[in-house]
């Protein structure tokens, strides 16, 4: 296990580095764009002796080095600052908007990672055959349709003509105004259950269809590209052709022996579209009016409020190297292979 | 079938059918008994689709739309009613108020009886607070109170204003910006109020408190119970605003009766509403005009003569007419229409080419022959028609004018640099923070050591002494005050300081349904849900 102990030491100092590389580099980057955070905190109207405050308050009369080293230190602590807009702590408003993020991007994974796992079992097990093509159609698609066109084009279907579903937001006007939901979580799925709010719930489900659907197209055909493809290879081992020469059960071999082998992949690559979608969802988020993570960080880059696209950046990334490093920590732990390279 | 088996069976179906029976009548007499329950005639709740999000809740802070909400939850102690301009100043929170002659002493008599919605009963202690935390803190428009040197508690109902300069402190107090009162029982470190605030917590004494608040997209507001105005009559109990980005999405949902108001609609939608029976199109004064700042520093338009002949060339008419679609009318000077400080005779500009070219010829330039640079924003549709407009006028008198496009920031930064170097016109839009002639005439044109917003770059002390003047006598003396502000205008009309193009109006479509919807041009596309009641 002592190898597997080092290997474990060497990938968290590298994640370390990587993060810290991107604070610096955004942070450099958003003091060197032209722009007057002083002006964005006071208003555009305020007078001469405002100004001069904030620019203290902000700390932007000292060198640049200095603002850098109270910012690091700041991290620590847990301080990302405070917005230039709304005057709150910038950790305070991410942890307010990922709730919403999270509901879709956790239920889209779901989605994915079941529909994947069946698509492409299924496509390897008929390979060659129509309904092969037929899934290889929707997973090459899945990849490769841009998220905001799907989304229009569902919420022209499903609102538009056939007006079964609603088009945009977290709950409708109605709950919202006459059966609100109490916020424990931010989750409003497990709010409204948690309240025993059961027609507040349905509407909850009602509105993240839509948008959890199209988030999951990207993962869908991704889980079922990978899944066919590592099946497709694994059918051709030796120790399946073994057991079937044995008489073991079709079944058995194929979700048992089989599927196992070819799993572990599919789940790296969900994994890291996880982590990706905390920030890269923003496209829809916005068409469909999600409270979430993405259109926070749109306002932020629009308003050029740099403590909180900062705040973003480094959330976004530590989500996506953490991710990264439990796979590749699980990764090692169940095949050993890894950690000898 | 047995007989036992053939009983049960029938008597089954004798229970169903008597219970049938049972909720039909049930639902008949219920229907009968309580007929206004089912069919009420009044709406219980409104929905405003407004056209942006919310920057912060802190009454002390809030500088861009948040009076949206704020002037539901919080009150100031005097609300300025537009429709009234002879005497716009009426009570609000406070009952009365005086001032000492020389103007450096308020006093406000406060209302009895009201409460906070944390419980808190409202008094002097609360008004002190509360001012003296927007002043603390210094963000937003706290400068308003700059005048305020101390706040003194008289008793419960009494507060009194100690001023370092005079000012108009009843005309301050009712902004719809840093004026708000809150109770004193908010978290006591500033930030961490902020903070509460952000939540969707509020301390205020309005009509309205605040239910439920998702930042950037919704907020929920329900009734008052001990609202001090009390709710005998036909009112509202819960508003909900929701941020509609898109101009479509809005018109959408006011034409499907999903929006009960909304704002800020291109103008070429409103022909289509005006016929639409359902709603009703308000076009409201809103203090807010489009000027064209001129830079007296570079030439050509250092020479007054050539400044003269561009305010001549513009077309005033057309903007008003093919642009906005009356929805604005021509500007006289640089104090809009329907304001205090507004005078309709003012000599000013109008579209006359003849008189551009002999200004043109008098300056020294007969055939024209020199390039206008003119900076927008990037986005604003609205600079972009107009600009294009007077170009195309321009080019009658060849003068080419050279339209740049560029970010606020980028805008503002060229015009904050050399003088010489700006550009010579800059298109942007001016409005009060609290209703006085002064907000306009000292932000414009008043010296300035650092340039803020004087991008005329115009340095005039006896203009400068005339509105400070003006605004010292404006409290205690607002005829004579008046006086002076019409003196300063014509003189920076004469100076040709900015083309004054149109007073805007706001445009707001509302369900036709709503009664008694008082527009008020001082509070920026409230609307006060407290007064108006709604059929259903």
């Amino acid at each position: 296990m002592a190898s597997f102990k080092s290997y474990l030491v060497k990938r968290i100092i590298l994640a370390l580095i990587v993060l810290y590389f991107v604070v610096t580099i955004t942070f450099i980057l958003s003091h060197v764009v032209p722009s007057d955070p002083a002006e964005l905190y006071v208003g555009p109207k305020a007078t001469k002796e405002q100004r001069e405050r904030a620019v203290i308050e902000l700390g932007l009369d000292k060198p640049l080095y200095i603002q850098y080293l109270n910012y690091i230190f700041g991290l620590f602590k847990g301080d990302l600052g405070v917005s230039l807009r709304a005057h709150t702590p910038v950790l305070h408003d991410i942890l307010a908007y990922l709730p919403a993020t999270l509901e879709i991007v956790i239920i889209a994974n779901i989605i994915a990672l079941f529909v994947g796992i069946l698509f492409g079992t299924f496509s390897a097990l008929k390979k060659d055959h129509l309904e092969d093509h037929l899934i290889r159609f929707v997973s090459v698609g899945g990849v490769s349709i841009p998220s905001f066109w799907f989304a229009l084009l569902m919420q022209l279907i499903f609102f538009g003509v056939l007006g079964i579903l609603p088009l945009d937001g977290r709950v409708s006007t109605e709950t919202q105004l006459f059966n609100p939901i109490k916020v424990i979580t931010g989750f409003y799925t497990l709010d409204a259950l948690l309240n025993l709010n059961f027609p507040a719930f349905i509407d909850c489900l009602r509105h993240l269809i839509l948008p959890a659907f199209v988030l999951a197209t990207y993962p869908i055909g991704l889980v079922t590209r990978m899944v066919r493809s590592m099946m497709v290879e694994v059918l051709n081992e030796n120790y399946i052709r073994f057991a079937k020469a044995n008489g073991f059960k079709e079944n058995l071999i194929y979700y048992k022996y089989a599927l196992r082998n070819a799993l572990t992949p599919a789940l790296m690559a969900l994994g890291l579209s996880f982590a990706y979608s905390i920030t890269g969802a923003f496209l829809v988020e916005v068409i469909f009016s999600w409270p979430g993570l993405g259109t926070y960080t749109v306002n932020a880059i629009l308003e050029n409020d740099y403590p909180s696209i900062l705040g973003v950046t480094i959330v976004g990334t530590t989500f996506y190297v953490g991710v990264n490093l439990l796979l590749d920590i699980f990764q090692a732990y169940i095949d050993p292979r890894v950690r000898l390279k | 079938m047995s007989y036992r088996l053939f009983y049960k069976k029938a008597l089954s179906r004798k229970v169903g059918l008597v219970g049938i029976a049972v909720i039909i009548i049930a639902i008949v007499l219920a229907t009968m008994l309580f007929p206004q329950q089912s069919q009420p005639k009044v709406k219980s709740s409104v929905v405003y689709a407004y056209v942006s999000d919310f920057p912060t809740l802190d009454p002390s802070i809030a500088f861009e739309d948040e009076q949206v909400i704020l002037a539901n939850v919080y009150e100031t102690l005097v609300f300025y009613n537009s429709s009234n301009p002879s005497s716009p100043l009426v009570p609000w929170l406070a009952t009365s108020w005086s001032y000492s002659p020389d103007g450096l002493v308020w006093t406000f008599s406060l209302r009895k009886g009201v409460i906070f919605h944390d419980g808190t009963p409202f008094n002097a202690e609360a008004v002190k607070f509360s001012i003296e935390r927007t002043k603390r803190m210094g963000l937003g428009a706290a400068y308003i109170w700059d005048p305020v040197k101390e706040i003194q508690v008289v008793d419960d109902y009494t507060v009194k204003f100690i001023l370092q300069y005079p000012a108009p402190l009843a005309q301050i107090a009712s902004s719809q910006y840093g004026a708000w009162i809150f109770s004193p029982k908010i978290p006591s470190n500033d930030t961490d109020a902020t903070e509460w605030f952000n939540q969707g917590k509020d301390a205020g004494t309005g009509a309205f408190t605040i239910e439920s608040y998702e930042a950037g997209f919704q907020i929920v507001l329900k009734k008052f119970d001990k609202y001090w105005k009390g709710w005998n009559g036909n009112h509202i109990e819960k508003v909900l605003i929701k941020t509609v980005r898109d101009p479509t999405a809005r018109l959408q949902a006011i034409k499907a009766g999903e929006a009960d108001f909304t704002v800020d609609l291109p103008v070429d939608y409103l022909p289509e509403l005006k016929n639409n029976p359902n709603v009703k199109v308000l076009a409201i004064p809103s203090y807010r005009n489009l000027l064209g700042m001129i830079n007296t520093k570079r030439s050509p338009t250092d020479n007054v003569l050539v400044r003269q002949a561009l305010a001549y060339a513009f077309p005033y008419d057309a903007v008003v007419k093919s642009v906005m679609q009356n929805y604005a009318v021509q500007s006289v000077g640089p104090i809009p229409q329907g304001m205090l400080g507004y005078f309709e005779d003012m000599e000013h500009y109008n579209y006359n080419l003849t008189k551009a070219k002999e200004l043109l010829a008098k300056a020294g330039y007969p055939n024209g022959g020199f390039t206008i640079i003119l900076t927008y924003t990037s986005g604003d549709q609205l600079e972009k028609q107009v600009a294009e407009l007077y170009k195309a006028e321009l080019e009658k008198l060849n003068i080419n004018l050279d339209i740049r496009e560029m970010t606020t920031k980028a805008k503002y930064s060229m015009a904050r640099g050399d003088p010489a170097q700006a550009q010579h016109i800059l298109l942007f839009y001016w409005w009060p923070t609290y209703v006085t002639p002064y907000d306009f005439l000292y932000s414009l044109f008043h010296s300035e050591e650092k340039v803020i917003f004087n991008f005329a770059y115009y340095y005039n002390s006896t203009y400068d002494d005339l509105i400070d003047t003006a605004s010292k006598l404006e409290g205690t003396d607002l005829n004579k005050a008046l006086e002076l502000y019409r003196k300063a205008q014509e003189q920076v009309i004469r100076d040709c300081t900015a083309l004054f193009i149109i007073d805007m109006d706001t445009i707001m479509v509302i369900n036709s349904k709503v009664h008694n919807f008082k527009p008020n041009s001082a509070y920026t596309e409230v609307v006060f849900f407290y007064d108006i009641w709604v059929e259903a």
